[in-house]
């Protein structure tokens, strides 16, 4: 097969099973790839709403995109996909590094883990030859150790996807790691492999992977890249990584401080990438399998007091999270904690949402020094911050338990009203550092995501209209420049519609999806051309942008039979509450009736309904996704047209 | 005027393009165990290493061959492996000192930089510009053995620890 490997791994650890399926040429042209197959898979095997996450019945399946393993430029990223521990509904997450190449290298697109180990155990891959190992002396290991230990056992070039402590005490904000550094972050995708008792996936591969047209390709991925040579964008995150953009963040007054009541932090630059970059702790710049922009960092501390600690990163959230969050503006206290995230697997998004919580909830009372284990948590405090991450890590005591929860269960557990400040919507992810009071197209993205509020299921950065790339996209979208402002909510919903689809196959072929929506090198059309070269199947920029749309109606499908509904497409009470602190849209919330208004226009263009915000049979079968339909139908899931 | 192919190690973000883009033009397909430039990782300080033919003065290689299956262009220094010779017996690559050779998974046959005949198709693809293809001169020909002196030390570090 072409661009594909054309196989799907299957391991069953309750079973201790190992079998292999073709990918079906059907699933290449409906679904591409990657997120895409995936979407397809979790439907298939855990559609029944009584798989919850922590079921042996879910699965979670790692994929690597259509054209992952070749010269496509930044196409080496891997989707994770699984019924997610922190929401219970859909969880897709993206990881960077190089483990997806090689699974795709081993001779597999995808990889499918069902049912539960009895004991803590790994999978081995190597190309043909597949092992699920028990070893209980793995258990406990942070990522590190872990790495240096199957290393040992699996040879140097052996690739590694883990989890850390976290992962193993189901913290919900742990999170998936892969050659090293690099983070399935969200949802927590880590704590699912926790409770199915699996460790680490190591990999070894030698199998070349060939495309059906080299030349055409060679000519398609040849123009990306020199698109993404000349952006901005891509330069820019090159130069300082995806923190370089924080000073001109902060001017905007966009800049979610001490919980989302600041936007605006004078001198601001120790938390910058700038910073990073020129006090010499950045000892290189580090990218992805295939990736010619190369955003990625590994950072040291050199002198004092903390001398030694290094690890990747840290990246723009983690400096939001955990620097400009818990009011630590300061390069090194960043360092300590984003080594610590990364070590013990650890989400830094989430733990920087939830410790600025806690902290906040102690300051108003509502957690006691009891419920803190005697922690004084306040702000601008690094070593009770700390401490405080580490036991929500380990679930140490009742403020690492109450942590480690996440904001959704912490909040019901506490009351006291504490939900109006936590940084979470309905779905109960913890939100990132985006700032969506002053970006509407961003906060209806955020609104409908269904994994959660943040900006990894579709980007709409092109609002700012910050290069004159980002203006033509909003121009072909809505078809006037004008919209290319993140304060108007008119044609927000065309905006955040196209940023769905396009995201989707962007990740699809396995694209960071910084090539087409942060930078703009990679798009809809060339990215057609480059798949028909691949594959040999015919595509045009159309028909692939809608594999695009049929993958977000199938996720959305999946959290319509977890009950999911319009209610659930909101934003966290604080910012639809409470007003922006300052700068020029000072006092302005994202309050109900304007979501509530881009919610309508959103649901129209996608032709779901707009009181329960699900799809029309007439909309799946539009998609071919009938047998989606017939599903809910039985569930009473299908609104009257 | 001929050129020199400086590989600089500070600048390698270790993407492997060059790998993927030298299989490609070789060998029609995308595998970094069968490009003529290898990247050697260190993931815990993401350290990345390139190796590759350095067209050295010495070249063991040419000794090392029990068949006389390689030669050496005295202009260019292009070691060029005759296939058909070729036993696969792997005592050039063993003899290297620069790590560059790796034989074929399949044919076994060494896999040895020829600069593709003087447009290294590589250079294209290194964006960050740790690979550069220059005109030649003392001061550069100098810079590209001080490169390579630090490569080695890396790579005998990262082959130590491992
Ligand atoms: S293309 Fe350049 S940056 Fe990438 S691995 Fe090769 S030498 Fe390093
Ligand atoms: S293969 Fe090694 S020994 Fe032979 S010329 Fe190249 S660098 Fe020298
Ligand atoms: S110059 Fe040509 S043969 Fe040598 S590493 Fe680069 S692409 Fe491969």
């Amino acid at each position: 097969m072409y661009a594909h490997q054309g196989s799907i791994l299957h391991v069953d650890l309750t079973e201790d099973k190992i079998w292999k399926e073709p990918l079906p040429e059907e699933w290449r042209k409906l679904y591409v790839g990657s997120r895409g197959i995936n979407a397809r898979l979790l439907w298939d095997y855990c559609k029944d709403p009584d798989i919850t996450w922590d079921d042996p019945r879910n699965v979670i399946i790692y994929a690597p995109g259509a054209v992952t393993g070749t010269t496509a430029p930044a196409s080496g990223r891997t989707s994770v996909t699984t019924v997610g521990c922190t929401t219970g509904l859909y969880l897709k997450s993206n990881m960077g590094g190089h483990w997806g190449a090689e699974l795709k290298f081993a001779g597999y697109d995808h990889i499918v883990v069902h049912g539960e180990a009895e004991r803590p155990s790994y999978i081995e891959i190597n190309d043909d030859h597949v092992d699920i190992h028990e070893d209980t002396d793995l258990w406990g290991k942070d990522v590190l150790e872990t790495d240096t230990y199957l290393k040992k056992k699996h040879g140097y070039d052996s690739k590694g996807l883990y989890i850390g402590p976290a992962g193993e005490k189901l913290v919900r904000g742990a999170s998936i790691m892969g050659s090293c550094y690099h983070a399935a972050g969200r949802g927590g995708g880590a704590a699912v492999m926790g409770v199915k008792n699996l460790k680490a996936i190591s990999v070894k591969g030698t199998k070349p992977i060939r495309v059906k047209d080299p030349k055409r390709f060679a000519e398609v991925a040849k123009e990306m890249r020199e698109l993404l040579i000349e952006d901005s964008g891509a330069q820019g995150l090159h130069e300082h990584g995806t923190a370089g953009s924080m000073a001109g963040v902060n001017e905007l007054h966009a800049l979610p401080g001490k919980n989302w009541q600041t936007g605006h932090t004078e001198n601001v630059y120790p938390i910058t990438g700038q910073a990073v970059t020129e006090q010499g702790y950045l000892k290189r710049r580090v990218a992805c399998f295939g990736c010619t922009i190369g955003c990625h960092r590994y950072s040291e501390i050199d002198e004092g007091p903390h001398a030694g600690i290094a690890s990747g990163g840290p990246e723009y959230e983690t400096l939001g999270a955990l620097g400009n969050g818990p009011g630590l503006v300061d390069t090194e206290a960043v360092l300590i904690l984003n080594e610590i995230c990364n070590r013990l697997g650890l989400d830094t998004i989430t733990a920087g949402t939830v410790v600025q919580w806690a902290i906040e909830s102690y300051e108003r009372g509502v957690l006691t020094k009891e419920d803190t284990d005697g922690l004084e948590l306040g702000w601008g405090k690094l070593e009770e911050t700390k401490e405080a991450i580490i036991k929500m890590a380990e679930r140490d005591g009742s403020l690492g338990n109450l942590m480690g929860d996440g904001l959704k269960i912490a909040t019901e557990q506490v009351g006291q009203e504490s939900y109006k400040w936590a940084i979470m919507n309905s779905k109960g992810l913890e939100q990132s550092n985006v700032e969506t009071r002053s970006a509407k197209a961003y906060a209806l993205a955020f609104a409908v995501n269904p994994r959660g509020n943040d900006h990894l299921m579709t980007e709409t950065f092109a609002e700012f209209g910050a290069s004159p790339e980002a203006v033509e996209v909003i121009e072909k979208i809505t078809g006037d420049k004008k919209y290319a402002t993140p304060h108007s909510t008119e044609k927000r919903a065309e905006i955040v519609r196209w940023h769905e689809d396009c995201y989707e196959i962007t990740e699809a072929l396995g694209f960071c999806v910084f090539t087409s929506t942060a930078a703009f090198g990679v798009n809809p059309d060339n990215m057609a051309r480059l798949y028909e070269a691949a594959t040999g199947i015919e595509m045009d920029e159309e028909t692939l942008m809608r594999t695009g749309r049929r993958v977000v109606t199938l996720e959305k499908a999946f959290n319509v039979t977890r009950g999911a509904t319009r209610k659930h497409d909101d934003l966290p009470y604080r910012l639809m509450h409470e007003g922006a602190a300052s700068g020029p849209l000072k006092g302005e919330t994202n309050n109900p009736e304007e979501l509530a208004k881009m919610l309508d226009r959103y649901y129209t263009l996608h032709e779901w309904d707009l009181k329960t915000s699900w799809p029309y049979r007439s909309t799946y079968e539009k998609l071919q996704l009938d047998d989606v339909a017939d599903y809910l139908e039985r569930f009473g899931r299908l609104p009257e047209e | 005027m001929s050129n020199v192919l400086l590989v600089d190690m500070e600048k390698c973000t270790g993407c492997k393009q060059c790998a993927l883009a030298c299989s490609l033009t070789k060998e029609d397909l995308f595998d970094p165990l069968r490009s003529r430039i290898k990247i050697l990782k260190r993931e815990k300080t993401a350290m990345s290493v390139q190796l590759l033919c350095e067209q050295c003065s010495g070249h063991p290689c040419t000794d090392a061959c029990p068949e006389d299956a390689l030669t050496r262009d005295e202009g260019t220094g292009i070691i060029t492996v005759d296939a058909d010779l070729c036993t696969g017996c792997g005592a050039c690559a063993k003899v290297c000192p620069y790590h560059a050779i790796r034989l074929h998974p399949e044919t076994e046959v060494p896999l040895i930089c020829d600069l593709c005949g003087g447009d290294p198709y590589c250079v294209q693809h290194c964006v960050p510009e740790a690979l550069m293809w220059v005109d030649e001169t003392d001061e550069r020909v100098k810079e590209k053995k001080k490169l390579r002196a630090a490569r080695m030390a890396q790579y005998k570090s990262i082959i130590e620890e491992s």
